[in-house]
């Protein structure tokens, strides 16, 4: 992930880049953003945070982690991806109780009396659900005094403001220059790859 | 302090008392038990024998007998855990009893405040290390939080501040807002040096009592206080906290304020030598500061001459 600084306090800046980074570490979503920028403007006092996500956060469901190999009455699913094997393993449980949902290995799991269609659609990660850890990771890191707040969400990019008191033209407008920019870079990245 | 097990700890209690030394505070978890002690240092040898002889080791801490506080902008997430945790520990593991306390509108720059009943529980303890953020501006807007403090302060901010240091006794740049322990060897350095200052600091308030000693030494009274029963059956931990100038004591001063007020000690009356007031961060504590000699000897001249 790399995290660019602005503002005026080196020290500042330095100590927030290693928060923010360890701050979305904690919540395990470092893999999932390209590049951020934090703007810190102790003086004023203006803060914005801008995330590019390697990826539009969409709903993820069984079928985007999963493979399905119907047998019988029977239904065999090799999970592909393994950062969703707890979530699949978990609705499986739910969904067809823990007797019938057997894990042969790691990754290859056999579910008596199931359908492959009944299984393939079933969301284990929603796109919102990733927005508001996100968010939540945000306002952890922003300073706890600066309570007065804007997000700005577009596709990949997500960006959040804070002032103290009073939320500014200039304020506002700085913080939707950052997000606009943000989009920009975005793009610019997109054509690269 | 001695670290070790409880295992024939009678027999250290013993030798505390038979040296004429004092136990100023112990803590036992499981089979582990620290004593925080005060023994003449000629005897130290006796209570270093036995501890040998009983499994554990005596080490100086000298912090022990005093009460800080570690005081942060807020208690939320953002200002509370980790370098005020850390920073407390320490204290503790050199024999301070450490109390971490968050303010409560201390955060922000332009909106932060502190309220008069906040300032008057900060000055009750020793000396106070106060945690500000990484931002040299709002370090700098966050001065007048400080200034009405009457102990000795102690920052430990990020960046280094300009225009505090009037206010404080030492400030510790470096250390700012973290969102993890502090675990890495630079880091462990740092807290190190928090312990060195205020070890400092401790030691110059100690120095300056030293030029007008107090009436009686507050492990002293601690001894006459602690056979009185609702002290000895208090459950609460450190039923008696030592400070450089008096003691906290953990039960109600409204209710026992008969016996407070009319201790005899030295042919005195406590409330005579002493000022005795309910603690402000709750009332079931009684705060007693101990005059000094001259204060007494001047209270004496003026009833004379009356």
């Amino acid at each position: 992930m790399q995290v660019d600084v602005v503002g005026p306090d080196e020290y500042g800046n330095a100590a927030y880049a290693k928060l923010f980074e360890n701050i979305v570490g904690d919540i395990g979503k470092t893999f999932m953003i390209k590049r951020s920028k934090l703007v810190l403007m102790p003086e004023l006092p203006f803060f914005g945070f801008s995330v590019i996500l390697r990826n539009a956060p969409g709903n993820k469901t069984v079928s985007d982690a999963a493979s399905f190999r119907p047998e019988g009455s029977d239904l065999y699913i090799t999970i592909s991806n393994e950062r969703y094997a707890p979530e699949i393993l978990s609705i499986l449980w739910k969904q067809y109780g823990r007797n019938n949902v057997i894990q042969q290995t790691r990754f290859d799991i056999l579910i008596h009396d199931a359908k492959e269609e009944d299984v393939r659609d079933v969301i284990i990660a929603s796109g919102e659900e990733v927005v508001k850890e996100m968010l939540g990771a945000f306002w952890r890191a922003l300073p706890e005094g600066i309570r007065v707040r804007e997000t700005f969400v577009d596709g990949k990019v997500i960006t959040v403001m804070a002032v103290e008191e009073i939320m500014t033209p200039g304020a506002f407008e700085m913080a939707k220059e950052l997000h606009n920019e943000m989009i920009k870079l975005g793009e610019e990245s997109e054509i690269f790859v | 302090m001695y670290d070790g097990g409880v295992y024939r700890s009678a027999e250290l209690y013993e030798a505390i008392e038979d040296v004429g030394g004092t136990v100023l505070h112990f803590n036992r978890s499981a089979q582990m038990l620290t004593v925080t002690m005060s023994v003449p240092e000629e005897d130290r040898g006796v209570i270093e024998k036995i501890s040998k002889e009983i499994g554990g080791e005596i080490r100086s801490v000298p912090l022990a007998g005093t009460e800080i506080a570690v005081v942060g902008c807020t208690l939320g997430r953002h200002h509370m855990p980790h370098p005020i945790c850390d920073i407390a520990e320490v204290l503790r593991e050199s024999g301070s009893i450490s109390v971490v306390m968050g303010i409560a509108r201390g955060r922000g720059k332009n909106t932060s405040q502190i309220s008069k009943k906040e300032l008057e529980i900060i000055n009750e303890y020793d000396a106070v290390i106060f945690m500000l953020g990484n931002f040299k501006s709002c370090v700098e807007t966050k001065r007048f939080l400080l200034e009405d403090i009457t102990v000795p302060v102690v920052l430990v901010c990020g960046p280094q501040p300009d225009g505090m240091d009037d206010i404080c006794e030492a400030i510790v740049p470096g250390v700012g807002r973290k969102a993890e322990r502090m675990r890495l060897p630079d880091e462990r350095e740092k807290l190190r040096e928090i312990s060195s200052v205020i070890i400092d600091v401790i030691h110059n308030k100690k120095r300056m009592l030293e030029e007008d000693p107090l009436f009686i030494h507050p492990a002293e009274l601690k001894i006459l206080l602690e056979n009185y029963e609702p002290i000895d059956m208090c459950l609460r931990p450190a039923p008696i906290v030592l400070h450089l100038d008096g003691l906290r004591v953990k039960i109600p001063y409204k209710e026992h304020k008969e016996y407070f007020d009319n201790l005899d000690v030295y042919g005195r009356k406590l409330s005579e030598i002493a000022e005795i007031t309910e603690s402000k961060m709750a009332d079931n504590s009684t705060l007693i500061r101990i005059k000094t000699k001259s204060q007494v000897e001047d209270m004496d001249s003026r009833a004379g001459s009356e």
